[in-house]
């Protein structure tokens, strides 16, 4: 049944929409002396027999590039030893509208067309080799980057047929390779990627070096909305390497929010990223606070707050929950905090624009080459030929990088200047006036009957996210309300941060769904597997990136197995388990936390992973992505977050914003559900359940209920429960 | 100008004294395996060495440098211990994102070469000053185990 799945979406997906636009038919290029053939947009074949896979989604350390690559390799029949990988520039002319990288999108929306581009791609070279030889193109296949004859030694290289496949139309029909006939997709092999990071040698934007290039440093306005009032540069003027000192004009955040953002700014254009971090310090400017400067957390807490209670009217109402609470039912309801947060990537945002009167290029790690461009041909009010997005591989973007207010900054100051610039984030700067994380307050009341079993709940959740109840998998009948928005002139300017409105959502979810088996006596995992037991296959047509329903059994099925693999309620003394269980994106994770307490600290010793993802088409990647997300949860359940004071963030660097270290990290334990299901997302789905898991193993552990983000001791010592 | 013995090579540095090494190698003498994260000596991703001991190069000026031995990830094809730290790290799969990873090499290879068998504590010890956003922790410290039992091979 899972294998009749698999083909029934390929087949679906392989109209002839998709061909007519990834194959511009023989479409030829000489480059240099050598033939290259590019047959679509995903391809290079050059007669030196070099085949070049371009990756037209963002690499950001989550594996795509190497992932895409299996799948092209694969179904056209190249080597992975040989294959070289290349970065497609932002594009819908040649990718559609399906390039930029969020919501863990990298390898399930170009899944189907990948591989049909592939398999014409390989029908191409084999009717080629057929002519050659005057034989059958049934004799022939595709393999290692060789057209080989059945049942015969005989072969030629890709690059021996070019001059005919290149005159040839594309075949009617195509064939997609069945699961079985796959030599990389399902192993964990490693590619070009892997040993670029080990040798040192990943081109990440930050070393970009062009001829005449300008090195540059923005000390920005340190409260969101302020306003540059005056600056003098004369002593920053006077450090060796400091060339010019110039204003950044903001621009405003566009309706869509992933725009603009650029805020009032001094630059410092010098010699060396040095010289230009030097020239920023001994910058003297007067600042206009602005609506934000008297602000603090506290100010946006009690908003959230005082909106709840205003009242509000249910939005979505699953089942007719709502008229479930009524007639003087017994209600239990709980409130969950989660704070403003910093994405902290490894590589400080940083991206190097040439504008030259006519026309503007950029090298930017970007998860949004095409919005980015948009975006720089609007800035510029130039055509969007005239722009050019080069999409370098990441150090780290999780949902910051989609953001392209650092790529305006760059094209901003080559436009003054008109020679390269590159601007560097300090790490003081990507944490002091950045975008965040937006800090959420999610509110859950149940009706319960005598018992104290849940008959229906109510959430309303702080700049709930429209489509976000689609990851509700329970048969509980639910009704969402909406209340406070996210307001762009509210304190911090809004990032997208690793599984986005997620985090909070599965907080509050995992955490009540806890609070409601120990109120109703049983067996907080076993709880869960009954709710699931008769919840519907939610539809999840409204994202046009998720291709898929939402089946509650699979994510049962992961309970299960977690249960089974986590020896859940078999622990030794002294060690206290949590679970969780979450559906992301068409992706489906649960996880046990064990851990121990000692003078109110929580020592998380061991995280036991169950995930299904469809198809793990590279599983050592898979394992990886889930690792980092537990990684990342605990970051945000265990270490530190962002807070304001007088609109000032108070977190400069890593002193004050610590991450999980290699002492703090726990044994991690993943499994792999085994499924030919289409691939769906891994960056996120591991990061919602982590906090909830590990909370509820500290109520295991102590009998206490924590509400709020990040576990403080003190928490520990004062919360009743 | 300073002359910088460089992965065993003396090189002409043309720049400031008081600019820190991280930014000499990366923005003058185009050697950008090390990278920038923090400025402050707190992430570990400018690791380098400096005769043979783990050092933090975005805290430390290239004034006071003439004479020592300076090797970052470029210079491992003259340190066995860092080639067979980075096939570790190839084997076991670490990188994700693979920033910060030249100066978590550079970290397990100045440990390796003071302790050939580290244990969990020692590990510890020496890596946690390097930070991973990815959380790659799980596969560094199977990885440096996997490099001292080699290394421990090929001395045997």
């Amino acid at each position: 049944m899972e294998r009749r799945n698999f083909f029934k979406i390929t087949s679906l997906a392989g109209g002839g929409l998709l061909l007519s636009t990834y194959l511009p038919l023989a479409c030829t290029t000489t480059k240099e002396s050598a033939f290259d053939w590019e047959p679509n947009f995903f391809i290079r074949i050059g007669s030196d027999n070099t085949v070049t896979f371009i990756c037209s989604q963002s690499e950001l350390g989550q594996g795509t590039s190497t992932g895409l690559a299996m799948v092209a390799a694969d179904e056209l029949g190249a080597s992975m030893d040989t294959l070289k990988i290349e970065f497609g520039q932002g594009s819908a002319e040649r990718y559609g509208n399906l390039q930029d990288t969020g919501g863990s999108n990298g390898l399930r929306i170009v899944w189907s067309s990948l591989r049909e581009a592939m398999a014409t791609t390989r029908e191409l070279l084999i009717a080629a080799a057929a002519q050659k030889w005057q034989i059958d193109t049934d004799e022939c296949y595709c393999e290692d980057g060789f057209i080989h004859r059945k049942n015969d030694e005989e072969k030629l290289a890709f690059g021996d047929v070019l001059d005919i496949a290149s005159t040839l139309s594309a075949p009617r029909e195509i064939k997609l390779k069945e699961f079985g006939d796959f030599k990389y997709i399902g192993k964990p092999i490693k590619g070009p990627k892997t040993r670029m990071a080990v040798n040192g040698t990943t081109p990440y934007s930050i070393n970009m070096k062009l001829p005449n290039m300008l090195y540059a440093a923005i000390e920005r306005c340190p409260v969101w909305k302020g306003s540059l009032s005056s600056f003098d540069a004369s002593e920053a003027l006077k450090v060796p390497g400091v060339v010019e000192v110039l204003e950044v004009e903001p621009t405003e955040v566009q309706a869509t929010d992933y725009r603009g953002g650029v805020r009032p700014g001094v630059a410092v254009l010098a010699t060396s990223t040095w010289a230009a971090f030097e020239g920023k310090k001994a910058l003297k400017i007067e600042w206009e606070m602005g609506i934000n400067g008297l602000k603090s957390s506290q100010d946006v807490q009690k908003e959230l707050e005082d909106d709840y209670k205003t009242n509000s009217k249910a939005n979505v109402d699953l089942q007719n929950a709502t008229a479930l609470f009524e007639g003087g039912r017994k209600v239990f309801s709980a409130a969950y905090d989660s704070p403003h947060q910093a994405n902290a990537c490894m590589e400080p945002l940083n991206a190097t624009a040439y504008h030259r009167g006519h026309k503007v290029e950029v090298w930017a790690g970007t998860q949004s080459p095409q919005l980015t461009r948009d975006r720089i041909a609007e800035l510029t009010e130039l055509p969007l030929a005239a722009i050019t997005v080069n999409n370098q591989p990441s150090g780290g973007a999780f949902g910051r990088r989609y953001f392209c207010d650092y790529v305006e900054e760059a094209v901003i100051l080559s436009e003054k200047v008109r020679v390269p610039v590159k601007v560097t984030w300090s790490r003081e700067d990507t944490f002091l006036t950045s975008k965040y994380h937006p800090i959420c307050k999610d509110y859950w009341q149940a009706s319960l009957d005598t018992n104290n079993f849940p008959t229906a709940i109510k959430y309303r959740g702080s700049i709930s996210r429209p489509g976000g109840y689609r990851c509700y998998p329970y048969s509980v009948p639910i009704a969402f309300y909406d209340y406070l928005k996210y307001k762009d002139d509210w304190l911090l300017p809004r990032a997208s941060w690793r599984s986005v409105y997620a985090h909070p959502w599965g907080l509050g979810m995992e955490c009540f769904m806890d609070e409601l088996a120990h109120n109703a006596q049983e067996d907080p995992l076993q709880f869960r597997i009954k709710l699931l037991e008769n919840a519907k296959i939610v539809e999840q047509k409204a994202l046009p990136w998720v291709g898929d329903d939402f089946y509650p059994e699979k994510l049962k099925n992961t309970l299960e197995m977690v249960a089974e693999k986590s020896n859940w309620g078999k622990k030794s003394e002294g060690i206290y388990q949590g679970v969780s269980a979450i559906s992301y994106n068409t992706s489906y994770c649960s996880m046990v936390a064990d851990i121990s307490m000692t003078n109110n600290q929580v020592k998380v010793h061991k995280v036991t992973a169950v995930i299904d993802c469809g198809l793990a088409v590279n599983p050592s990647q898979v394992k990886a992505q889930i690792e980092g997300s537990i990684l990342w949860g605990l970051s945000a359940t265990l270490k530190d977050a962002i807070t304001v004071e007088h609109g000032h963030v108070q977190q400069s660097n890593y002193d004050t914003y610590d991450l999980m270290r290699i002492s703090d990290a726990p044994e991690i334990d993943v499994h792999i559900v085994e499924s030919t299901d289409t691939p769906s997302g891994t960056g996120e789905v591991g990061v919602p359940g982590v906090a909830p898991a590990v909370l509820n193993a500290v109520y295991a552990a102590t009998g206490k209920r924590i509400r709020q983000l990040p576990i403080r001791s003190s928490l520990l010592q004062s919360t009743d429960s | 100008m300073k002359n910088l013995k460089i992965n065993g090579q003396l090189l002409q540095v043309n720049a400031d004294d008081n600019m820190p090494l991280l930014w000499a190698l990366r923005d003058v003498m185009d050697m950008t395996g090390t990278k920038y994260g923090c400025g402050k000596g707190l992430c570990g991703a400018c690791t380098v060495h400096i005769d043979g001991e783990a050092v933090r190069s975005c805290i430390t000026p290239i004034g006071a440098l003439e004479g020592k031995e300076i090797t970052t990830i470029e210079g491992a094809e003259g340190n066995p211990i860092l080639q067979t730290v980075q096939e570790a790290w190839y084997h076991a799969d670490v990188p994700q994102c693979g920033y910060c990873q030249s100066g978590q090499m550079m970290s397990a290879a100045a440990l390796l070469s003071k302790n050939s068998d580290p244990n969990d504590e020692a590990i510890n010890m020496a890596m946690n000053g390097n930070l991973c956003r990815c959380g790659t922790y799980t596969r560094i410290r199977k990885a440096i185990k996997n490099a001292a039992d080699s290394l421990d091979q090929n001395n045997n």
